[in-house]
């Protein structure tokens, strides 16, 4: 019975290592790239919308920004698939 | 029709059956955030979530003989069935198994509570296969490691993993503007939530199709242990789907309205928390029910927001759905067994066949009563699951004159 706690928090902490890397981290990149988006622009008075467009480079960033998340997404796929298919990505 | 073709005609339709409510009962793994915050509406959300269940359950090749092996003594090491268990007896076995997981299933859905369809079914089984062989006939080292253990982490590392998902998510946008801040996380919240919904085909779909091959060998019309027929991953992925379609629209207002009052920025988190914890653990071969991270990550995006309202109440009635789910689909799945041995042959399958549709049709009856629908589904969270309009609309009925 011991053994099979073991393994199973082995398993565990590598779930939770991967989860907050990318389950918690993406979240917050995405969130970088809504703050980018609003960056240097002015706040209407009940804070609900911009009265300025967006800037040059606060878009430039918020691009760069969702795209890394849009490219975990399709590693999200990838890894559907590679596991679907017997592939190890990675862990042993 | 001989009698072992005819019982194993009835497993293949039950099998397909439990597939069915497989799918709606998970909709809301994926879905109930997009469709709570508005970022999908009900019925778009079902449909994206039934085509990537439909394409997912494609997405696989792997051997699904190994998902019964894991909990029950009816197959040797290789993933064939003992052989003085071929034919009717294993088909008794599985036959039994399946009822008790629909029942529950639907019996969950009814009181819309969402509670893990995989633990439905190995309950369903673990009970069957108590009643044919004995204690013996149950892996019990399997279920704990494979069955009881995640179900308990699974939901906190996922809710560990939302809540701080959500608190970094808010601290980073606080001065963001409300309006562009909730309209740019939807976007968010759709990308993770199509990830949810593809990695639920692949694992879930997978179970039924398991079954049913294990069914066919059983029967002697499969002896291929590697591969599963063509005709098994076309049924399954269509039921799997058609039930997604159909959405459990009541487990989806638990999971989206009842739970935690969310927003897009938690909807997000929350689905990406899922994404993640569903898709690194199934990738070492850990495979977790997708019902069981989905509420812990909701649950751990309202804990991560402060000030949010996390109704303890709803979640607590989920835990104690979710601890009784094994044994109360093992008592349905024992006896079910027992009817069906009990008269034996094709009659006893017919009777418990009998049982399932009846008591089935029961329930779904009683749900038409507070009917819960894409309609409103959103409707505000007054107390308990049934909408007011749902409620009400009784006395609404107009006076005949």
């Amino acid at each position: 019975m011991g053994e099979i706690f073991l393994k199973a928090f082995e398993a565990l902490w590598q779930v939770l290592a991967a989860g907050i890397i990318l389950g918690a981290g993406l979240p917050a990149l995405f969130a970088l790239g809504i703050k980018a988006l609003g960056a240097g622009r002015t706040l209407a008075a009940d804070g609900t919308s911009y009265t300025t467009p967006a800037t040059g480079t606060g878009r430039a960033g918020s691009t760069i920004l969702f795209a890394i998340c849009v490219a975990a997404v399709m590693f999200g796929i990838f890894l559907v698939v590679a596991t679907g298919f017997g592939i190890k990505v990675f862990g042993s | 029709m001989t009698e072992a073709l005819f019982i194993l005609a009835i497993v293949v339709i039950t099998a397909l059956a439990f597939d069915f409510t497989n799918g709606f009962h998970d909709t809301a793994n994926a879905m109930a955030t997009s469709i709570a915050t508005g970022a999908l509406k009900p019925k778009t959300a079902v449909l994206l979530a039934a085509a990537l269940n439909l394409v997912g359950a494609f997405l696989s090749i792997q051997v699904a003989l190994t998902v019964s092996n894991k909990i029950i003594h009816i197959q040797g090491a290789n993933g064939a069935p003992v052989p003085e268990l071929m034919g009717v007896p294993i088909l008794t076995i599985i036959f039994a198994g399946l009822v008790g997981g629909i029942l529950w299933n639907i019996a969950t859905w009814l009181l819309g509570l969402p509670s893990s369809s995989s633990h439905a079914l190995f309950g369903g089984l673990i009970g069957s296969a108590i009643a044919a062989l004995g204690l013996d006939g149950v892996k019990w080292d399997g279920v704990v490691s494979s069955v009881i253990l995640p179900a308990f982490f699974s939901p906190v590392v996922a809710g560990l993993v939302a809540a701080l998902g959500t608190f970094v998510v808010f601290k980073i946008t606080a001065a963001v503007a409300t309006g562009p801040r909730e309209k740019g996380f939807r976007w968010g919240q759709i990308g993770s939530a199509s990830l949810v919904a593809l990695a639920h085909g692949t694992n879930d779909a997978q179970k039924t199709m398991g079954v049913i091959t294990l069914a066919l060998i059983a029967y002697g019309s499969w002896t291929n242990l590697e591969s599963i027929p063509l005709w098994v991953k076309v049924a399954c992925a269509v039921a799997i789907a058609s039930g997604t379609y159909i959405g459990g629209w009541r487990v989806i207002r638990t999971l989206g309205k009842g739970l935690v009052e969310i927003s897009s920025p938690q909807g997000m988190a929350a689905e990406f928390a899922s994404a993640a914890v569903i898709l690194s653990s199934s990738h070492l071969g850990m495979a977790l029910s997708t019902t069981h991270v989905a509420t812990g990550s909701i649950l751990g995006s309202g804990v991560g927001r402060p000030g949010a309202t996390v109704r303890w109440a709803v979640a607590g009635r989920m835990a104690i759905a979710w601890i009784i789910t094994l044994p109360a689909a093992a008592v349905v799945g024992a006896i079910c067994w027992a009817i069906a041995h009990g008269v034996g042959g094709a009659l006893g399958t017919g009777i418990v066949f009998a049982i399932l549709v009846v008591s089935a049709s029961l329930m779904f009856r009683h749900s038409r009563k507070t009917k819960i629908d894409p309609n409103n589904v959103n409707e505000e969270w007054d107390g308990g699951l049934h909408p007011k309009s749902a409620t009400s609309s009784e006395s609404k009925t107009p006076v005949s004159v």
